[in-house]
C-alpha cells in the first residue's frame, strides 16, 4: 500500500479539487487534456505518443457526468476530477 | 456494542471496523499515557486456516487533539505488510511457533508506525515492526505470552508499540440490549416481559467472553502529547483522542491472483470509513441512516450531531420500555447539557465535586478526553463506574480497559447526570441502579472473572486460543 497519511491525503484531496477547478475554469487546460489523450478504441500500442508519461500502475477513470464532461481519476493514492466533455464522450462511446 | 458492527456498511468490512478506544495514564508508568484502538469485532479464536489479521490496504490511525479544536495535532499511523515465508505451503504454520522469526510461521505481518505533527511533519517511528501470530492453539503457539511480549517494540523517543491479537476486553450483554433494550436483572419491569415465561430477574451474560480483537496500542511519554511539549498542567493537560480507518476509493477485483492481497488492486486517495471516540456514540445516538456518514466525518464537524446528543432517542424510549420506572425522565424535556458536556466538550472544572474536569473548549467534538494530570487510581480503590463512581481516573475521563462503559452511559442517558447541570432535577431511583448484571459491583474490575486484563502494557489479556474456543 502506498504510504500516505490522513492529513496528506486530505491535502491532496484539496489539491485535486483545486486542479479540477483550474481545469474547468480554463478552457485551454481542458482542451489540452482532451487533445493529448490518445484516441480510444485503437488497440495499437506501438504508436503511443511520446508525450504520454509512463505509468507504474493503472489509472482508473470514472465518467460521473458525460453531459458536463466530469471525469474522476484515481491514480496511486490521489484522486483528481477534471471536466472534458470530448474525452468523456469518447470514453462513453468506447465503453459501449 | 461499543462500536462493533455499529453501522451498516462498516459492519461488512470488519478489518476496518473500530470496536473500542481506550486512553488512560499508564498505571505502571505514570509519566506516560496509553492509547489503545481495537479493530475486527468478535473474532472466534479458532477461525483458521486464515486467521484474523490487519488489512494491508487499510490506513489505521490514532489521533490526538491537544488544543481543543477537534483537529488532530498528532497522528499516529499504522500501515501493515503481510508476507508468506513459504508461499508453496497451504497453512498458517508448519510447526510450533516459538519465536517471531520462526520458520514454522508462514503468514507474517509487520507494520510501519509513523507520526505526523500539526505542521505536517512526518516521522517514521519504526518500520518492519513485528506483529505476533494469532493464538492458534497449544501445539502451534505453545508459549503465547512470550511471543506476544516479544512483539512489544520501543520506537521514537520512549514510545512502546504493539499491534496484534488480544482478548476482547469490552463486556456487554448483547443478547438482551438489542432485544428491545432489555436488561436481564430488571426484565420483569420491561413492557414486553409479560407472557414471555422469562423469570423477572436473571444474571447477565457476557456476550464477548471468549472472542478476540486486533489491537493497536501505544504508550507515549506525556510531554510528547501536550501542545507545549512539556509535562501536562491544568491548562495543557487534557487531550482528545479518536481512531480512524481509511480505505482507498477504488477497489478492483483483478481476477489474476498473485501476492498476499490476492486478486485486488486499490486506487485513489484514502477516505475515512470508520471512526471512534467515546464508546457507544455512533451506536446509540446516531440514526441508522446516518451512521456510515458519521464514520466518515472528522470530530471538528460534530456540531452537526449535537442535537442527537441533547435529545437522545434512547432517553425518550426508556419510559416506554420500562413503564413506571422512569417517571421523572419521562417529563424532562430540556436539552441534555449533561450529555453534551460528557461527550462533546468535556466536563468543566467545578461541575463534578472533586473532579478538575476535562473540558477542552466550546468546540463540540466526539473525542475521548483525558486529563493527564489526574493520576491513576490504585486497583483496590478503583471503580468500574469511573467518574460517576467517584473515581476520576476512569471514563469519561479517558477510558480504562475495565471501565463498565455501557452501565455508565445507560445511567447517564437515564438521567443520573442531569443534576450536574440542572439542580432542579431529581433522577429516578432506577437511573442509579441500571446494570447489565455483569459485575459484582463497582469495585469488580474483572467482570466477575470473565475478563483477564494484564497489569501492564498492552493491558488487554492474552487472546483466547483456538483450542479453548467456546462451543
Amino acid at each position: 500500500m502506498g504510504r500516505l497519511n490522513r492529513r496528506q491525503f486530505l491535502q491532496k484531496g484539496s489539491l485535486a479539487v483545486a486542479a479540477a477547478g483550474v481545469a474547468s475554469a480554463v478552457p485551454g487546460v481542458a482542451g489540452l487534456l482532451s487533445e493529448e489523450a490518445p484516441a480510444l478504441g485503437s488497440e495499437t500500442s506501438a504508436g503511443v505518443d511520446a508525450a504520454v508519461p509512463s505509468m507504474s500502475e493503472a489509472l482508473v477513470a470514472r465518467v460521473t457526468d458525460a453531459s458536463t464532461g466530469e471525469i474522476e481519476m484515481y491514480f496511486g493514492t490521489s484522486s483528481t476530477t477534471v471536466r472534458d466533455p470530448q474525452l468523456a464522450a469518447r470514453l462513453v462511446r468506447a465503453a459501449q | 456494542m461499543s462500536s462493533h458492527r455499529e453501522a451498516p456498511e462498516i459492519s461488512k468490512d470488519p478489518v476496518a471496523d473500530s470496536t473500542d478506544l481506550y486512553a488512560f495514564v499508564s498505571p505502571e508508568n505514570n509519566g506516560t499515557v496509553t492509547l489503545i484502538a481495537n479493530y475486527i469485532p468478535l473474532e472466534p479464536p479458532d477461525a483458521g486456516p486464515n486467521f484474523y489479521e490487519f488489512d494491508d490496504n487499510v490506513l489505521y490511525t490514532i489521533n490526538v487533539d491537544n488544543n481543543g479544536d477537534g483537529i488532530a495535532d498528532i497522528v499516529y499511523q499504522f500501515t501493515f505488510t503481510t508476507t508468506l515465508r513459504d508461499p508453496s505451503f497451504f497453512l498458517y504454520n508448519v510447526g510450533p511457533i516459538t519465536s517471531l522469526s520462526s520458520g514454522n510461521w508462514n503468514r507474517v505481518q509487520t507494520y510501519t508506525l509513523s507520526s505526523l505533527d500539526a505542521r505536517g511533519r512526518m516521522a517514521t517511528l519504526g518500520s518492519g515492526l513485528p506483529c505476533p501470530p494469532c493464538n492458534v492453539g497449544p501445539l502451534s503457539t505453545p508459549d503465547y505470552a512470550s511471543l506476544a511480549a516479544s512483539a512489544v517494540s520501543t520506537v521514537g523517543s520512549g514510545i512502546k508499540a504493539f499491534a496484534g491479537q488480544r482478548a476482547e476486553g469490552f463486556y456487554v450483554d448483547l443478547g438482551v440490549v438489542f432485544d428491545l433494550g432489555n436488561l436481564r436483572p430488571f426484565q420483569g419491569d420491561h413492557a414486553g416481559w409479560s407472557g414471555t415465561g422469562l423469570p423477572a430477574m436473571a444474571a447477565g451474560v457476557n456476550s464477548t467472553k471468549g472472542v478476540n480483537v486486533h489491537t493497536l496500542a501505544l504508550q507515549i511519554p506525556m510531554e510528547q502529547l501536550t501542545r507545549d511539549g512539556r509535562a501536562p498542567t491544568s491548562s495543557t493537560g487534557t487531550i482528545g483522542v479518536w481512531t480512524t480507518a481509511s480505505r482507498q476509493q477504488v477497489r478492483i477485483l483483478e481476477g489474476n491472483g498473485g501476492g498476499p492481497s490476492g486478486m485486488v488492486s486499490n486506487h485513489g486517495q484514502y477516505v475515512q470509513v470508520s471512526r471512534l471516540g467515546n464508546p457507544l456514540f455512533n451506536e446509540v445516538l446516531v440514526p441508522l441512516s446516518t451512521k456510515d456518514y458519521w464514520n466518515a466525518q472528522p470530530p471538528s464537524a460534530d456540531s452537526q450531531f449535537a442535537g442527537l446528543v441533547s435529545s437522545p432517542q434512547l432517553a425518550a424510549l426508556l419510559p416506554g420500555l420500562f413503564p413506571g420506572v422512569f417517571p421523572n425522565l419521562a417529563i424532562y424535556k430540556k436539552p441534555r447539557a449533561d450529555l453534551l458536556a460528557i461527550l462533546m466538550t468535556g466536563i468543566p472544572n467545578g461541575i463534578v465535586p472533586g473532579f478538575p474536569g476535562n473540558f477542552t473548549g466550546s468546540v463540540q467534538a466526539d473525542m475521548l478526553r483525558l486529563n493527564m494530570t489526574i493520576p491513576p487510581t490504585a486497583t483496590d480503590q478503583a471503580s468500574n463506574l469511573g467518574v460517576v463512581g467517584g473515581d476520576n481516573a476512569g471514563f469519561p475521563n479517558g477510558r480504562r480497559v475495565f471501565d463498565d462503559v455501557v452501565t455508565i452511559e445507560l445511567r447517564a442517558i437515564a438521567g443520573l447526570t442531569i443534576p450536574l447541570v440542572d439542580g432542579s432535577y431529581t433522577p429516578d431511583p432506577a437511573a442509579g441502579a441500571i446494570s447489565m448484571g455483569l459485575t459484582s459491583g463497582a469495585s469488580d474490575l474483572t467482570a466477575m472473572g470473565t475478563e483477564n486484563y494484564l497489569d501492564a502494557f498492552p493491558y488487554l489479556g492474552q487472546p483466547y486460543s483456538g483450542y479453548n474456543a467456546v462451543a
